[in-house]
Formats: C-alpha cells, structure tokens, sequence
C-alpha cells in the first residue's frame, strides 16, 4: 500500500463522514437537551456556549493544550523504550522474568495514580513528575504486550533461524522483533491513551499548566463551561493521539493481516 | 539435463555415505514416561542420492530429519553427516519444512536472502543467484511481492528457493508437499524432479505418500509405527526424467504394491472389527 492510498484509505469521505456525522449528532442532542431542560449554567452548559468560549481564547487552550500534549508524548516515549527493553529483558533471561516481571505485576496491582504524589515530593512539580507519572501507567500496557509478541514465535520459524545457524541477537532483530510488532502496536494504542491520563492526575496534584490544571482552576472559580472546554479539547487530543498511533502501525507494518485489506492475490500461476 | 549432470566433485570419498545413521535411538523425556520415537535406526544417504523416509504419521520421521539438521540430539547410537558427528546445524544445509515459514514482513526475495543476512554476507552477491533461483522455480515477477500475495504452492517454491539460495549439498525436506493440494503437489514434483537433475543435491525427503516417494526417489527407507524402525530399504530402478504418466506403470505400480503390502504386515490398512 502507498501512502496516498493510505492516507486515501483512511480520510476516506465515508469513515470520515460518519465520525463526523455521529459527533455532531452527540453535540446536537446535547444542546437540545439543555433547550428543552434548562439546568443551570454551572451544572450543564450548552455546547454552543462551551464553543464559543473557545473559539474566544484559542491562544490560551492552545497554550495549555500543549503542555498537557507535550508532557503526555514524552511519558508515552519513555514508557516505550522502557518497556520493549524490559520485554526483551524478561523474554531473553530466567532471572529477569523471575524479578523484573514479578515486581512489574505487583506494581500493576497497585492503582497507580495513588503514586502521583510520591513523585511530585521526588522528583518536584515540574514537567520531570508528569511525565514520571505518565510513563508509569502507560508501561504496562506496553511490556506486557510485547512480552506476548516476542514470546508467540511459531518454534518452527526458530527452527528454521536455528537451521541457518543464526545467531541469538539475530533472531531477536531479524524475527522476535518483527513478529512483536503488531502486538507492540496493541500495546501503543493502550498505551497513548494510558500516558494522557498519567499527565493529567500529575497536573491534578501540582501543575501551573496544562488542560488538567485548567479542569482544576476553572472548577475553583466556578468556571464549568471553562471546565468543558478542556474536557473536550482533551477528548480531541486522546482521539487523535490514538489514530495517530494507529496510522503509524498501518505505516510501519502493512504486511500485517489486520491491513491486507486492498492486496488481491495474483491470479496468474507460473508455467511448470 | 536428462543426465544427472552435477555441478560439483564428490565431496565425500568413494564408497562413504553423506549421511550414516547407525542404531541411532531418539529418546524424549516426558513426565508421564520417556517416549521413543527412534529404535536402532540404521541407513545411510549416498552423495547426491535422492533418498525418501516413508512412515506412517507420528513413526518418527520427522524427528530423524531434525537429527541430521542438528536441531536435536540423538540419544543414543551414531549419526554422521561427511563422515563428522552432527552437533548442531551443519554448513551447506538448507531445509523445508512442511510450512513454509516465510516471514511476512519481507519480500519474496528478501525471504530467499535470509540465510544471506544470517551469514552477514553482500546481499548483492548473491541477489543474482536468488533471481535464477525465482526463474528456475518459475517465480519471476514475484520478487518484490510479499509472500501472503502467493498461493500455498508458490509460497512453498519460494522456500525452496530459501533452502537452495547457498548452494548446500544436503537438502533436508520434511512433508514439504503435504499441505498442498493433490493437483499442485503433482506440479511440486515434477518440479523438485526438474531442479534436482539440473543440480543433483543430497537429498533427505520425509514423507507420507508412497506414491510421491517412489515417484522423487532414488531409493525409499520405509519406516515402522512409532516407535520409528527401519522396515525396508528399497531402491527405485526407474529412468529419470520421471513424467507422471509413468505412475500408470507396471514397473511403478509394483513398486508401490510392494511398500503398501509391508504398511499391510505392519497392522495398517486393517479392517475394523
């Protein structure tokens, strides 16, 4: 598949059309149930009314809209590279597995938002704890993805690898790490989502910016269409960082089942 | 062609087997008792023989064939390929297996280059002999297309070409045909026939059709239930090159009546009670 096929394929007017359709949708009932109810402005605004507001302060949405995407980015990547390389780490050693895994499981059981504000007292109220944070809730998804992948080779393809006397390391990059990558991508897509709620339960504890810090100081004041905005605006940046991921994934691995879609089999059979 | 024109010397000395398998036992452990999947299994491979192990499913055969691969020990008992004891995958070996294992994220030619990448050698050498490979195998066209574009037949001729891309002496082929249907599998020998005349290899073909093992080979080991024996060594005195139609005759037919009656003696083929 090229990439403007892709890009063809994925803006199509159909997929397109109906997201947008089913949002509006959403945003129309919405607005004619605030019509028809009439709840005070505080508990429930129209979106009309949170549209316009940020329509009205683009600058300053955006402003917060970025640390909150920045720090979010750098959380994912970190839990990324930390993760593949713990996967290897388990995958390739007993003793690993034994340890690195088993503190990883009971890390996992423990809601890890209740770790934010250890880490704030450790590493401060900068972007470092946010993005601590971040990486610490998306790792999971990440490892334990992978680890399936590296781990779900077919035995005979390692036969095959053995047979043609590659080596460890070779069998790693060459096909572990490729038929890991689906999986790992499945793991991304958690993953992206995981990072976004890390950064904004850092900026709930300390922050002095960042759409979490909005929802808070907007919610201090009374401010509840300011608190709409940035719920919506976050809703937008989840949405987009997860198709994001996920035309990176149809980018990097079209040979995956899951994009064949387009590839008809050739029909012509060589002569014998 | 129709000689068996080799494009090398003998690399073994006269008169000494490539392969030399002598009471080789095969013995797994597993918690409910050990298993044995080969007892005394003694025969050997001529250089440049096409030789066929011919058993009933779950006889073992495939556990011979990853003997000589080196991909698992021997229990007891010697098996020598050149005349060394196998420990681990030899040099100039190239194996099929029953699937073909094409890695979906590369190319067809990249597939066939594998081995090249493992060995850390130019890809560029050898590209050229992957593409005569492509066409002898009458693959050309599909070089850059990804295995999943191919059907099972062609997919399978691409691992052959992956098996032959270094030239090896020793083809190891486990069932390579057994997941294709019967009209392409007939294609697959007429074609594996053609290919192996061109370049006369070692062959060790595993299979489970007595016609197919007659019709590829030089001689035929027949194989007991598991645990796997040798019943048989039987040598096909027919003329190559093999068309199919030669399946219709007497000489053929006597060869397979033969095999079938030992499976027979062997409690196959029986009717149930």
């Amino acid at each position: 598949m090229t990439g403007v096929q892709l890009v063809r394929r994925l803006f199509a007017p159909n997929r397109a059309h109906s997201i947008l359709l089913v949002l509006a949708g959403a945003f129309l009932a919405w607005e004619v149930a605030v019509l028809i109810f009439k709840p005070p402005i505080f508990l429930l605004p129209p979106p009309s009314l949170v549209l316009g507001l940020l329509l009205d302060d683009i600058p300053f949405y955006a402003n917060h809209a970025r640390h909150t995407l920045g720090a979010c980015l750098f959380g994912f990547a970190v839990a990324l590279v930390v993760g593949v390389f713990a996967a290897v780490g388990i995958v390739y050693s007993r003793v690993l597995e034994n340890t690195l895994y088993t503190l990883l499981v009971a890390l996992n059981s423990i809601p890890k938002i209740a770790l934010a504000p250890l880490f704030i007292i450790w590493m401060g109220s900068g972007t470092a704890s946010r993005v601590a944070i971040s990486a610490t809730i998306a790792l999971w998804a990440i490892v334990i993805d992978t680890v399936l992948g590296l781990r779900s080779v077919d035995p005979e393809m390692l036969d095959m690898a053995r047979s043609m006397r590659a080596t460890r390391l070779q069998v790693l990059y060459r096909i572990r790490l490729p038929n890991a990558l689906p999986s790992l991508f499945a793991g991304m897509k958690v993953a992206i989502s995981m990072a976004l709620v890390g950064v904004i339960v850092g900026e709930f504890v300390t922050s002095e910016a960042g759409l979490g810090y909005t929802i808070l100081s907007a919610q201090g004041t009374f401010n509840i269409p300011m608190v709409f905005v940035a719920i919506i605006l976050l809703g937008v940046l989840g949405t987009v960082l997860f198709y994001a991921v996920d035309l990176i994934e149809r980018l990097v691995i079209p040979w995956h089942v899951s994009h064949r879609g387009g590839a008809a089999a050739p029909t012509t059979t060589p002569s014998v | 062609m129709t000689t068996g024109a080799t494009s090398r010397g003998s690399v073994v000395a006269p008169g000494v087997p490539y392969v030399d398998a002598a009471n080789v036992d095969k013995i797994y452990p597993s918690p409910k008792g050990a298993v044995t999947a080969l007892r005394g299994v003694t025969f050997d491979i001529r250089d440049r023989e096409f030789l066929s192990v011919l058993g009933p499913s779950g006889c073992g055969k495939s556990t011979f064939l990853k003997c000589v691969a080196g991909l698992t020990d021997i229990s007891a008992g010697k098996l020598t390929v050149k005349g060394i004891p196998v420990a681990g995958p030899p040099a100039n070996m190239g194996i099929v297996f029953q699937r073909d294992i094409l890695l979906d994220w590369r190319t067809n030619l990249e597939n066939v280059l594998l081995p090249v990448d493992f060995r850390r050698l130019s890809r560029k050498e050898w590209v050229g002999r992957a593409r005569d490979l492509f066409a002898l195998l009458g693959l050309s066209g599909f070089e850059d297309r990804s295995p999943w574009e191919l059907s099972g037949g062609m997919r399978q001729r691409v691992a052959i070409c992956r098996a032959l891309i270094q030239n090896p002496e020793l083809l190891l082929m486990d069932e390579p045909f057994g997941a294709l249907d019967a009209l392409t599998r007939d294609e697959m020998n007429l074609e594996l026939q053609r290919v192996w005349i061109a370049d006369a290899k070692t062959v060790l073909f595993i299979t489970h059709s007595i016609v197919e093992s007659v019709f590829l080979s030089d001689r035929v080991v027949v194989m007991t239930r598991s645990p796997g024996r040798v019943l048989d060594v039987i040598e096909i005195d027919l003329p190559r090159p093999r068309e199919l139609n030669i399946r219709e005759t007497p000489q053929f037919g006597t060869y397979v009546a033969h095999i079938r009656e030992l499976f027979r003696q062997m409690g196959m083929f029986a009717r149930s009670p």
